[in-house]
């Protein structure tokens, strides 16, 4: 079943002026449990691509499909929900709220989604624990390492049972042993739950870890191999 | 899980609140401070001007307004006199001669109102015996006695047991003339009692123009209690054909003080409250644009508009409600202190003595006013916050991942 299916998109950037074409009449799907990742020199259009995929860039032509719904179809407040029960986001800065902790990150997206208490506090043990970060859980971030960060970025995106998880360059500001661990634990989630991790990197560890690579140049899919 | 956000977030730049907290207590404090410090202002001229000037109900003949001095004397004086007595809510009575006049010292003259009173009665009615300084009330009875204000004891050059020479008209249109001697020096808390007015008894004004003890131009009443003042006056009004007038009929300044006073704290409080508006849509507006990637990550995430608002306006809250009852306690101590220990202004006492103000201040302010400011600078806080919280619901998520 396809999760994300892409139908000849196009991403234009200043059509009035200079136009910029970032992603060019690409089509692509992507299937519950795969494990990809969108690799390409600087500029190919990965980022572009993410953003279409999540929601946060509307394509200029095309349409994106995910789980059976035309995204392009729902107006911004629908786009917001659609995202908090769909798709789970991680940055490569992390991005976690500084003035929370570790557990706080992860239980914030459960919380606007208005789970059950009793489900946040056993759902937020569990992708601790999964995580390796069960003695982190009450520090800040800026009391963690790159790698744990990144560990809670990535709780905090399973936390709400998403459709897919996209993640941007997730590996960028990590030392070889967090990469490692991170992939890891990725991996290990992808096997285990079967959830589908989308990946934007230059990073060959993360290519190597990949089922399923996908070349971008010019805005164009110019290969998509299947790694066994 | 919103409202902790919003806590955590108000300590994350902790100058920056100190600051907005502090200027949110200071200009809460200031307030409650001026209002105090106004209204004893205001209470102190209006009680001045009541108790040892006019009193709270004057009688005059309905001539006399048009044509003041001998020619309209009140009628069937003895009546309202005993009124007095008879209506429980009076608590004195002053009957009064008044006559405009000349006083001579041996080194100048002044032109000067001659008070013939009784002088038991007045000084129940106008507290006139307290307020001497120097001299008797009235003791030396081989010759008139005079009361004249330290003020016009300046002017005239003269001092205590000075001969003074009154020139007034009789009932006659006739001049005539005699010698007083200072008997006491007063220093009165109405100014216009300094500035011109001198007290003599009313049984030698009397004599000396030749009518009888039961004439009177003016009668002061003295309540107990200033409520009843317009009741008091329609009943007695009802009785007499003499014209009744309350101190506010008397005096408009009465109403003017208590306007003025109303729309200075007004103003003031809307120029603080003004100055606290842009102080707090400053703090607040640094804080968003601050948190740019972090307010773009969490619309990213799933965070909705309405809910990125609503924080931005809990954490403009708290800060308000930290802020506003530590300056209402400020406030409140301060006042508190001062309406025991009085905040000594000796070094205005002249100008403040012009408008018949005390040199020492005794602030006080009604307990609704607090509650009242707490609303206010919620109010204040919930505005200064709707135009930050509105750029950040305005932040587009794409913008923060790609500064990512």
């Amino acid at each position: 079943m396809n999760v994300i299916e892409l139908k000849n998109i196009s991403k234009i950037y200043n059509p009035d002026t200079i136009p910029v074409r970032a992603v060019n009449n690409l089509s692509l799907q992507i299937e519950q449990g795969e494990f990809t990742a969108i690799v390409g020199p600087s500029g190919c259009g990965k980022t572009t691509l993410l953003n279409m995929m999540g929601g946060l860039d509307p394509c200029t032509q095309g349409s994106v499909t995910i789980s059976g719904v035309a995204i392009s179809t729902l107006n911004e407040s629908e786009l917001t929900d659609f995202r908090l029960k769909n798709i789970g986001f991680v940055f490569q800065a992390y991005n976690l709220i500084p003035v929370l902790t570790a557990r706080e990150n992860i239980e914030f997206i459960m919380v606007l989604q208005k789970e059950d208490p009793k489900v946040i506090g056993d759902r937020v043990d569990n992708l601790l624990k999964r995580m390796g970060i069960t003695e982190q859980k009450d520090r800040r971030p800026s009391e963690l390492s790159g790698g744990q960060q990144q560990r809670v970025a990535v709780a905090r995106a399973l936390a709400s049972h998403p459709k897919f998880i996209l993640a941007d360059e997730p590996t960028a500001n990590l030392d070889s042993e967090a990469t490692a661990g991170l992939l890891e634990i990725m991996a290990q989630m992808n096997k285990d739950e079967a959830v589908t991790f989308v990946f934007s990197t230059h990073d060959q560890r993360v290519i190597d870890k990949a089922k399923r690579v996908i070349t971008l140049n010019d805005g164009a899919i110019v290969s998509d191999e299947i790694h066994l | 899980m919103m409202l902790s956000l919003a806590w955590k977030n108000i300590w994350r730049s902790k100058g920056r609140s100190f600051v907005v907290i502090g200027a949110i207590v200071i200009g809460v404090w200031s307030l409650i401070f001026m209002f105090g410090f106004y209204n004893s202002f205001i209470e102190a001229l209006s009680r001045n001007s009541l108790y040892h000037d006019f009193s709270h109900i004057q009688v005059h003949h309905k001539g006399y307004l048009t044509e003041p001095g001998l020619a309209f004397l009140l009628n069937r004086s003895e009546e309202l006199v005993d009124m007095g007595a008879e209506v429980p809510e009076i608590l004195a009575t002053s009957g009064r001669l008044i006559i405009n006049g000349m006083i001579a010292s041996p080194k100048t003259n002044l032109g000067i109102q001659v008070y013939g009173v009784h002088p038991t009665d007045e000084a129940q009615v106008t507290g006139l015996e307290e307020q001497l300084v120097e001299g008797n009330y009235f003791e030396n009875s081989k010759r008139y006695p005079i009361l004249i204000s330290e003020k016009i004891a300046d002017k005239l050059k003269v001092k205590l047991r000075s001969k003074l020479i009154l020139t007034i008209q009789d009932a006659q249109a006739n001049i005539t003339s005699a010698a007083f001697i200072v008997s006491g020096i007063f220093h009165s808390k109405s100014p216009r009692i300094n500035e011109s007015v001198i007290y003599v008894r009313h049984a030698d004004v009397v004599q000396l123009i030749g009518l009888d003890d039961q004439s009177y131009n003016e009668l002061a009443y003295l309540l107990r209690d200033t409520e009843t003042t317009d009741r008091v006056k329609v009943n007695i009004e009802s009785k007499t054909e003499n014209l009744l007038r309350t101190y506010r009929e008397i005096a408009p300044e009465f109403d003017m003080f208590e306007q003025t006073s109303a729309i200075t704290k007004q103003m003031i409080t809307f120029i603080i409250m003004l100055a606290l508006l842009f102080g707090i849509i400053n703090a607040m507006l640094m804080s968003v644009l601050e948190r740019t990637k972090e307010i773009g990550m969490l619309r990213s995430i799933g965070m909705h508009k309405r809910k990125i608002f609503l924080m931005i306006l809990f954490e403009t809250c708290i800060i308000s409600l930290i802020s506003g009852p530590l300056g209402l306690l400020a406030g409140f101590a301060t006042n508190r202190y001062l309406s025991i220990n009085g905040l000594n202004l000796s070094s205005y006492a002249g100008a403040l003595e012009q408008y018949g103000a005390e040199a020492i201040v005794y602030p006080s302010i009604d307990y609704a006013t607090y509650p009242l400011l707490m609303m206010i600078v919620l109010i204040t806080a919930l505005l200064g916050a709707i135009y930050p919280a509105i750029k950040a619901t305005r932040l587009k998520p794409l913008e923060a991942i790609r500064k990512i």
